[in-house]
């Protein structure tokens, strides 16, 4: 009996172990680098599955114009050479990764130390509010420098939100360099959905759709998407559409987190609830290409993928982006003050791995493993968007094509903006170019989601588990009979059992 | 140094310290903390206290409740039938039902989800029969087999005594075999229900978004509330070992059912 109970004991305490053990491991590291001070160790913490890998086989290289791509090494092998080739110190990258955001920050919590980390924007204003981070040196701004790869291929576009959006007067520029980036919107079948359901973030309540349309598990997405519906015809409103301060406005609505507004939020989610297929946490992807819902609130990067295995079966799925608003994500390299602080040399090392990796070939590796955009246009090197021309720009036969400009994000300031210019087949421009590089009213509509302080933090969760928990006010009588009934019947069990250990008693 | 036998027990004794007890103490320490680090009871109360949270304990409560009378009512005629058969190659029958066991527990939810769907139609009009469906799928082997070692132990001129004596079949099924095979039926219940209150993943891949204990302690660490996601474990715990104190017994019988998993 002891062996059972010690059984269930150790199920329950799992992570808590798992927990120590990794405040453990984070220790021996430190110890081992003591040792051996000539090598730089550079500890990265990086999304599951967010960086190539290599190991392409040959007919899976890239030709484009300029030259042509294959990732035959891991991106973290070629870096440990390419660094010693350049700077002639030895590298050694310890790369980890991470679930969630969230999973991320208890880890450096308990005590796990890592020296560059990949979050999510709110992740790192939330670190940056914390005083967590290393601001990235000038060194790396300096775009004399020709292996500067980040500075000096960085999109204009991403540059400019770096440089201006920031929290307590510190822009994230400052500490952050962009690796992919993104918007919110609903993959769908054509064949069932209109683009104009699609088109508003109300389509989660439509009981026309009920249990046909599946939402992100996450709190943030749920929240803004929320908000977006809640808020759908002021939004939409040609007045406030054309208000001058529209984009600051779209801001402070979609970032509201007054109390009326989270109890608004949690009645209107509570309807979704019982209106949409599930939150997946990601069966979303599989669950439109077998036809399970017929449209799903996913990020672009996986609205890309979902599209593109959908292809595969010859299903034809479209992403669109709702009117109301949308919110623009990113993830940012950034430096984490705890590992960066032992050692300056690390520092060196960490940004020398962000520049590696927005080197355009390379961030063309990483783009087509993951499948997310990076946030690079490559600056003077047109290999970015001959990349993106490549994937999605029409045949020369293809009869029904329409331009697609991304000016706002290749063009550097001076520039001719007719040319970055892709001619796409028509349909694209509701697929996966659409995804991958949201065209310019997409973007005009976009806003970035704050990170919650702790209060609201707090509060949002409370929320968050009023919508997904059973409330105890709605069992039904016969749940009360049920409890009744099992609890007696481990009663009369009970009771059995006395009465055996009695009688065994008496016998001694 | 003198070598004993207890010595082989030391590998047991540091892996329980390090990992069950120390934890243990941690979740403790976490429990009955604030984020400053005082002690409070706050966390406790807010437990008791929300109706959020007790709903959802009676939620994982009802489906494990349902699932192990399920999982009961599907398992004893088959452990009862094959331990009573004279068929020469038992084991290869109950190594049948074990089977699903080998295979990758995702994998087995994953098709079942396919098969739900082609009966059901739409998975998520139903979630609380999926999730009994997906639970008792995945637990029934844990009932069987305690209940199949425990009948097929009873010895059986006890059962032709009682006919000898003059009682028919179900009489004798009623007055000898049943109250025979009570230890059998507790263990596996045991095993069957403690796992059912928790393994919210079933329900999340059967699609049903409503959040079981498991669930809602994962979101109270998503929200950086390790404290009151702790208490909650806690107050699992207690409730576990409490059952386990209630029902503990026929562990000898667990043991050699267990082997063959």
């Amino acid at each position: 009996m002891r062996n059972l109970w010690i059984d269930r004991v150790l199920t329950l305490s799992l992570a808590a172990g798992i927990l120590l053990t990794s405040a453990a491991s984070g220790r021996t590291v430190l110890a081992e680098e003591d040792d051996r001070p000539e090598k730089v160790v550079l500890r990265v913490c990086n999304w599951e599955e967010y960086i190539d890998l290599g190991d392409w086989d040959e007919e899976e290289t890239i030709e484009l114009p300029s030259a042509d791509i294959i990732g035959e090494n891991s991106m973290i092998q070629d870096f440990e050479e390419w660094y010693y080739d350049t700077y002639g110190i030895e590298v050694e990258v310890e790369y980890s990764t991470f679930g969630s955001n969230e999973d991320l920050y208890n880890t450096l919590t308990l005590g796990d130390v890592y020296d560059l980390i990949c979050p999510s924007e709110y992740m790192i204003m939330k670190l940056m509010e914390e005083k967590q981070l290393v601001p990235l040196s000038e060194e790396f701004f300096d775009t004399e420098d020709e292996n500067n790869y980040y500075s000096r291929g960085v999109s204009p576009f991403i540059k400019n939100i770096f440089d201006t959006k920031g929290i307590d007067g510190e822009m994230w520029g400052k500490y952050a360099a962009g690796y992919m980036w993104g918007v919110t919107g609903f993959v769908y079948n054509p064949e069932e959905v209109t683009q104009e359901q699609a088109s508003s973030w109300k389509l989660l309540s439509d009981p026309d759709f009920k249990r046909r349309v599946t939402v992100k598990d996450s709190v943030r997405e749920c929240y803004f998407a929320a908000v977006g519906a809640l808020k759908s015809d002021l939004l939409t409103s040609e007045e406030f559409k054309n208000a001058p301060d529209y984009a600051q406005r779209l801001e402070e609505e979609m970032n509201d987190t007054s109390p009326g507004m989270i109890a608004q939020v949690q009645e209107y989610l509570k309807t979704v609830k019982d209106n949409v297929y599930s939150f997946e946490s990601d069966a979303g992807k599989a669950d439109m290409i077998t036809g399970k819902v017929v449209a799903n609130y996913q990020w672009s990067g996986d609205g890309v993928y979902t599209m593109d295995q959908a292809d595969e079966d010859d299903l034809e799925l479209a992403f669109t982006v709702p009117l109301e608003s949308t919110d623009i994500y990113f993830d940012g390299w950034v430096l984490y003050k705890k590992g960066i602080e032992e050692d300056p040399a690390k520092q060196h090392a960490a940004e020398a791995f962000i520049n590696f990796n927005s080197r355009p070939d390379n961030a063309i590796r990483n783009m087509y493993y993951i499948g997310y955009t990076s946030v690079l246009s490559g600056g003077d090197d047109p290999l970015i968007f001959e990349y993106a021309d490549y994937n999605y720009g029409a045949e020369e036969d293809e009869e029904d094509t329409e331009d697609y400009d991304l000016s706002y994000f290749f063009a550097e300031d001076g520039e001719e903006s007719g040319e970055y210019v892709i001619t796409a087949p028509a349909d694209q421009v509701n697929r996966q170019l659409s995804a991958a590089y949201p065209p310019e009213d997409v973007i005009g509509r976009s806003c970035i989601m704050t990170h919650f302080d702790e209060q609201q933090t707090a509060q949002i969760n409370r929320m968050w588990i009023n919508i997904r928990c059973m409330s105890i006010d709605k069992v039904p009588v016969w749940g009360w009979i049920l409890t009744a009934a099992a609890l007696a019947g481990m009663g009369v069990m009970m009771g059995k059992r006395i009465r055996m250990m009695r009688r065994i008693k008496k016998k001694h | 140094m003198h070598f004993s036998r207890k010595s082989l027990g030391i590998p047991y004794a540091v892996f329980l310290i390090a990992f069950v007890l120390a934890p243990l103490l941690v979740l403790a320490f976490y429990a009955f903390t604030n984020g400053q680090g005082q002690f409070t009871m706050a966390n406790l109360h807010s437990f008791f206290g929300d109706p959020n949270t007790l709903g959802t304990l009676f939620y994982s409560f009802a489906i494990a409740c349902v699932t192990t009378i399920v999982c009961l009512l599907l398992a004893y005629p088959v452990a009862y039938f094959l331990a009573m058969s004279r068929i020469a190659n038992k084991t290869v029958v109950l190594m049948l039902f074990v089977m699903p066991m080998w295979i990758n527990f995702s994998l087995r939810i994953t098709a079942l989800k396919e098969i739900l769907t082609v009966i059901e139609g739409n998975l998520a009009m139903y979630p609380f029969l999926n999730a009994v469906i997906g639970m008792t799928y995945d637990f029934l082997p844990f009932m069987i087999l305690p209940l199949y070692t425990t009948i097929s132990k009873i010895d059986g001129n006890l059962r032709e005594a009682a006919m000898d004596l003059g009682a028919d079949n179900m009489r004798t099924f009623l007055q000898v075999t049943l109250p025979l095979s009570i230890p059998g039926i507790v263990s596996g219940v045991s095993m069957v229900f403690l796992p059912a209150m928790t393994n919210y993943v079933v329900l999340d891949m059967l699609y049903n978004s409503t959040y079981i204990m498991g669930s809602l302690i994962g979101s109270y660490f998503a929200a950086y509330n390790w404290h009151g996601g702790s208490m909650i474990s806690l107050i699992l715990l207690a409730l576990i070992c409490i059952f386990t104190l209630l029902t503990g017994s026929g562990e000898e019988e667990t043991a050699r059912g267990g082997a063959m998993l």
